[in-house]
C-alpha cells in the first residue's frame, strides 16, 4: 500500500450525534451551579450508579468522565500538572490523576474563592462543585477503588464515603461463561445486596427515603436507551457501515450517565434513524470502505478525532470496539424495570473490563463474525492496566481464528504517552497484510 | 554482613543457618521440587498479598509463596506489557518458560489489577492445572466484605481438598495456624533484637529470613529460626554500631533486589526496622488460635491492614502514613527510604499521603523507583549519600 496515511478526512460523522453533545455539555454546566443551588453533590467513580442517584434526588459528578471530558476538550493540562505538584508519578492512571488533581483544584477553590483568577484554561478543571459524599463502585480495577481512599484523605477523611466491590469475573467454576453460571449468579446476588446497603447509606446520609419509583422510571428510560443503542449498533452490520466506532464514542457520554428521561430516549431514538435512514439510502460512514475494523481497549480521549481521521484516510472503517459495544446497559434484557437491582447489578458486573481474557477474546471473535471484521487495533494504554490486561492474549485468540492484528501505544488521559509514528507503520503492515490475505483468497 | 562473637571469631552457626534460608530465598521453585521430590506431595503456588498459608499446609500440600525471578524477562512480554511492575512481569515470564511447573496449582486471592492480568495470563500459559482466584474485596470497611472474605476462604478450602484429597479439618487448620503463628514469632524476634540493636544483621539477611519463610516448609524453617534466634543475639553481643539509623517502606507485594540494600548499607546506615512486604508486614499479624479456624483467618486478613495497613486495600479507617510515622518513631529511626516499584499503581496513588506526612513531621526521606531491571546503582548511591550526609549535617534533606 503506497497512498499516504494521512490525507484529508472523508468522514462522513453522524449529525444526530450532536445534540447528544449539547445534552452533556447541559449536564456539566447544571452541575458546576450545583452549589448555588443548594444541591447535594456525590463524587463517584466506576459503574453508571446515576440512576440510583436520580432517585434519591442527588446530583451527580462522574469524576473519571470529568477527567475524560478534559482530555476529550483538551484542557486536561492544569488538573495534570495539579497532580503532578501534589506528588503523582506520571506512570499512574493519567484517569486518576487528572481528576484527583480536580479535586486539589476544587479543594483550594472551596477554601479560596479568590483562586479562580487563576489563568482561564485552569476554570474548568477547578469547576466541579466539592462532593457532600463519595460513592466508589469501581469493577474490575484496583486503582479504581483505591482512587477514591485518595479522594476521601483530599478531603480531610470528613465525608460520607460509601464502596461497592465487585469481583472480577474470573471463573473457577466449569459452568461458567459469559453471563453464565452459578458463579456469575451469585456475583450479582452480592453486588445487588451491596447497592441495597449503598441505598440505605444515601438515606442516612441525606435523610430522605429513596424514591423506589424514581428509580424503576429511571430504568425505564435507560432500557429503552439502551435497547435503541444496541439496535443501531447492529445496523452496523451493512457493508459499507452507516456509522463508526467514533460516532458511537460520542454516545458514550450520554448513555453512561445523563439521567434515565424522556431525552435520552428521544437521542437514541435519533441516532437510530439517522443509521436506519443511512442504511435505506445506501450512505456509508466512509465513502470508499475498504477495510473493517475493531477497535480494542479504552479510549485514547486526547485523540479521538485524530484517530477518527486517520483510519478514515486509510479507508478503514473502524466499526466495533469493547469499550463502546460490550458495556454501557449493553445487555437490556437483563433489567426488569419493576425490580431493577440485580439487573443494575449484572451490568456493572459487565464493565468491559471486568471479564477475564478467555471471555474478552470470545466476545472480540464474536464480534468480529457479526461486523465481517478484517483486523483488530489494539489500544495499548500506558496507564491503564485494567484495560490493558488481556490485551496480548486476545490478539492470540484473534490471530488464531484468522483475524489480523495490531498494537499502538497510547493513553486514556495523557497525551504525551501516545506514538503516531508507531501508529502510522503498524497500521500500514496490518492494512498491507489485509490485502495480501484477500488477494491470497481470490 | 559477617558475624562475629565479642573475641572476634565468625559465628559459623549463624552463618550456617543464615545460608540455608539464603539459598531458600535465592532459589525458591528449585526448593519446592526438592521437597516434591523428597515428600511425593503436592505443592501449590500462592500469590501475595494476603493469603493464608495456613489454608494449603492444612490441606496437606506445600504452599510456597512465587517470587519475583531475577532473570531478564522475555517470553513474558508476550502475555502482559513492559508497563506492569516488575513483579507482574516476571510471574507472567516464569509462567511463559514453563518455570511454574513445579506447582500443581497456583492460588491468588488479591486484587491488584496488574496482578489479576498477571494470573490470568499464567492461566494462557499454564493451561493444564488450576489457576484458582478467590477474589477478597479489597474495601475492608464494608459488612460485605467480610461475609465475602469468609466464603471465598471456604470454597478455597473445598477447592483444595479436591486438589489435594485432604480436606484442611479444623484441627489441621488448628495446627497450621500454631505453627505459623511460632514462625511469624521467631522471625519477629529477630526484627525487633534488629531495631533494639542487639542483633547486628543485614537488610540482606532479614529479607531473607522472612523471604525463606514465604517458600520453605514451615517446619522446616522454625528448625532453623530456633537455633538461629539464640545463636544471632549470641553472635551480635556488644556489636556497636555508629551508622545512621534509616526505615525502609514500600514494596507492598515483592522483594526488593537485594543489592539495593547492600548499596543503601554502604552508605553508612543502618536499617533499623522496615514495612516491606518481605520484612515486618508479612510477619505482623498472627492469626487467633481459638475458635472456628476460618473465621480466624478471615480475622487475620482484616486484621493485617490495621496492624500495617497496606495501599492495596481500601479502608478509610486506617492510615497508612500514620503507621508509618509511628513506626519510624519507635524505631529510632532519623530517616526514611521509600522503595516504590516502578508502575505499581497503589504505591503511586499513596506516596503523596505519605510524602505529605513525612514533611508535616519533618522526617527526611528519599523515594527510590525499583524496576527488574536497570537499576542504576551508582546513581542511587549518589542520592542516598545526599540523604545520609544532610541527616548528618541536621539539615532536612527536602
Amino acid at each position: 500500500m503506497n497512498q499516504p496515511l494521512q490525507t484529508p478526512a472523508p468522514a462522513n460523522r453522524l449529525t444526530s450525534t450532536r445534540a447528544g453533545g449539547k445534552l452533556v455539555k447541559d449536564y456539566w454546566d447544571n452541575i458546576f451551579t450545583a452549589r448555588e443551588r443548594g444541591a447535594t453533590v456525590v463524587w463517584y467513580n466506576g459503574a453508571a450508579l446515576n440512576p440510583i442517584f436520580q432517585a434519591m434526588g442527588i446530583e451527580w459528578c462522574h469524576a473519571e468522565a470529568f477527567g475524560a471530558r478534559l482530555a476529550a476538550t483538551h484542557m486536561e493540562g492544569p488538573a495534570q500538572a495539579m497532580g503532578e505538584e501534589y506528588g503523582y508519578l506520571r506512570e499512574l492512571c493519567s484517569y486518576a490523576r487528572t481528576t484527583l488533581g480536580c479535586a486539589v483544584l476544587t479543594r483550594r477553590e472551596a477554601e479560596n474563592p479568590a483562586s479562580t483568577a487563576v489563568a482561564d484554561d485552569m476554570v474548568l478543571a477547578s469547576r466541579l462543585p466539592a462532593p457532600d459524599l463519595i460513592v466508589n463502585a469501581y469493577a474490575g480495577c484496583s486503582t479504581g477503588q483505591q482512587w477514591d481512599e485518595i479522594s476521601y484523605r483530599i478531603f480531610d477523611k470528613s465525608l460520607p464515603f460509601f464502596k461497592v466491590s465487585y469481583p472480577l469475573l474470573w471463573g473457577n467454576q466449569p459452568d461458567f461463561d459469559y453471563i453464565k453460571g452459578e458463579e456469575w449468579e451469585a456475583a450479582a446476588r452480592y453486588v445487588a445486596d451491596q447497592l441495597r446497603q449503598l441505598i440505605a447509606f444515601l438515606e442516612h446520609t441525606t435523610g430522605r427515603a429513596f424514591d423506589w419509583e424514581k428509580l424503576r422510571e429511571a430504568m425505564h428510560y435507560i432500557k429503552i436507551a439502551g435497547q435503541l443503542r444496541m439496535d443501531a449498533l447492529d445496523l452496523c452490520k451493512a457493508q459499507p457501515t452507516p456509522a463508526t466506532f467514533w460516532d458511537w464514542v460520542a454516545c458514550i457520554a450520554p448513555i453512561n450517565f445523563l439521567p434515565g428521561n424522556q431525552d435520552l430516549v428521544d437521542f437514541f431514538a435519533g441516532v437510530k434513524t439517522e443509521i436506519e435512514q443511512r442504511v435505506a439510502e445506501g450512505i456509508p460512514a466512509l465513502p470508499r470502505e475498504r477495510y473493517r475494523l475493531a477497535f480494542d481497549g479504552i479510549m485514547n480521549w486526547n485523540k479521538v478525532g485524530w484517530l477518527a481521521n486517520k483510519f478514515a484516510a486509510n479507508d478503514a472503517a473502524v466499526v466495533c470496539g469493547r469499550y463502546t459495544h460490550t458495556s454501557f446497559w449493553h445487555e437490556p434484557h437483563l433489567i426488569d424495570v419493576e425490580d431493577p437491582l440485580l439487573g443494575m447489578a449484572k451490568h456493572y458486573l459487565l464493565c468491559p473490563f471486568n471479564h477475564n481474557a478467555k471471555v474478552l477474546g470470545q466476545l472480540l471473535i464474536k464480534d468480529c463474525e457479526k461486523y465481517n471484521i478484517d483486523g483488530v487495533v489494539f489500544h495499548s494504554t500506558r496507564t491503564c492496566r485494567s484495560a490493558s490486561n488481556g490485551q496480548m492474549i486476545m490478539a492470540k485468540m484473534a490471530q488464531k481464528a484468522g483475524i489480523q492484528t495490531m498494537f499502538f501505544e497510547g493513553d486514556v488521559a495523557d497525551a504525551s504517552f501516545y506514538k503516531d509514528a508507531i501508529l502510522d507503520t503498524r497500521l500500514e503492515a496490518m492494512l498491507e497484510s489485509i490485502d495480501v490475505k484477500a488477494m491470497a483468497g481470490r | 554482613m559477617i558475624f562475629e562473637n565479642a573475641a572476634g571469631s565468625v559465628d559459623a552457626t549463624v552463618v550456617r543457618l543464615l545460608g540455608t534460608l539464603s539459598e531458600a530465598a535465592a532459589a525458591p521453585l528449585e526448593y519446592v521440587a526438592r521437597w516434591k521430590r523428597r515428600t511425593g506431595r503436592k505443592a501449590v503456588g500462592v500469590l501475595p498479598m494476603n493469603f493464608p498459608l495456613e489454608l494449603v499446609h492444612a490441606a496437606g500440600a506445600l504452599p510456597s509463596l512465587v517470587q519475583e525471578s531475577s532473570e531478564a524477562i522475555t517470553d513474558g512480554r508476550s502475555l502482559i506489557y513492559e508497563f506492569y511492575c516488575a513483579y507482574s512481569r516476571s510471574l507472567a515470564d516464569q509462567g511463559a518458560k514453563g518455570r511454574l511447573d513445579v506447582f500443581d496449582a497456583i492460588y491468588a486471592v488479591d486484587h491488584c489489577v496488574a496482578l489479576l492480568g498477571a494470573l490470568d495470563a499464567l492461566r494462557f500459559a499454564i493451561e493444564d492445572r488450576p489457576i484458582h482466584l478467590a477474589q477478597f474485596p479489597a474495601s475492608m470497611d464494608e459488612p460485605a466484605s467480610r461475609v465475602a472474605v469468609r466464603e471465598r476462604i471456604a470454597e478455597m478450602a473445598a477447592a483444595l481438598a479436591a486438589l489435594t484429597g485432604t480436606a484442611p479439618s479444623a484441627a489441621a487448620l488448628a495446627d497450621s495456624i500454631a505453627l505459623y503463628n511460632r514462625d511469624r514469632a521467631l522471625m519477629r524476634k529477630v526484627m525487633d533484637m534488629r531495631r533494639a540493636g542487639t542483633a547486628r544483621i543485614s537488610a540482606r539477611q532479614m529479607q531473607a529470613i522472612v523471604q525463606s519463610a514465604m517458600v520453605m516448609d514451615v517446619a522446616e524453617h522454625i528448625a532453623i529460626m530456633e537455633q538461629l534466634v539464640p545463636a544471632l543475639a549470641q553472635a551480635a553481643a556488644g556489636a556497636p554500631s555508629g551508622a545512621v539509623r534509616l526505615f525502609l517502606s514500600g514494596h507492598y507485594c515483592h522483594a526488593p533486589r537485594p543489592e539495593v540494600f547492600d548499596m543503601i548499607e554502604s552508605c553508612g546506615v543502618s536499617i533499623a526496622d522496615d514495612d516491606l512486604f518481605t520484612g515486618y508486614r508479612f510477619i505482623a499479624t498472627d492469626v487467633d488460635a481459638t475458635g472456628d479456624p476460618l473465621d480466624a483467618l478471615t480475622d487475620w486478613y482484616f486484621n493485617r491492614n490495621v496492624t500495617v495497613p497496606c495501599g492495596t486495600r481500601a479502608q478509610k479507617t486506617v492510615d497508612g502514613a500514620d503507621t508509618l510515622l509511628t513506626a519510624i518513631e519507635a524505631s529510632g529511626s532519623q530517616a526514611a527510604i521509600i522503595l516504590l516499584p516502578k508502575f505499581c499503581e497503589p504505591h503511586m496513588l499513596y506516596f503523596p499521603e505519605i510524602r505529605k506526612a513525612l514533611l508535616a513531621r519533618d522526617i527526611p526521606f528519599l523515594l527510590i523507583e525499583t524496576e527488574h531491571e536497570g537499576l542504576a546503582l551508582e546513581m542511587l548511591k549518589t542520592r542516598v549519600e545526599a540523604l545520609v550526609e544532610t541527616m548528618k549535617r541536621g539539615v532536612a534533606a527536602h
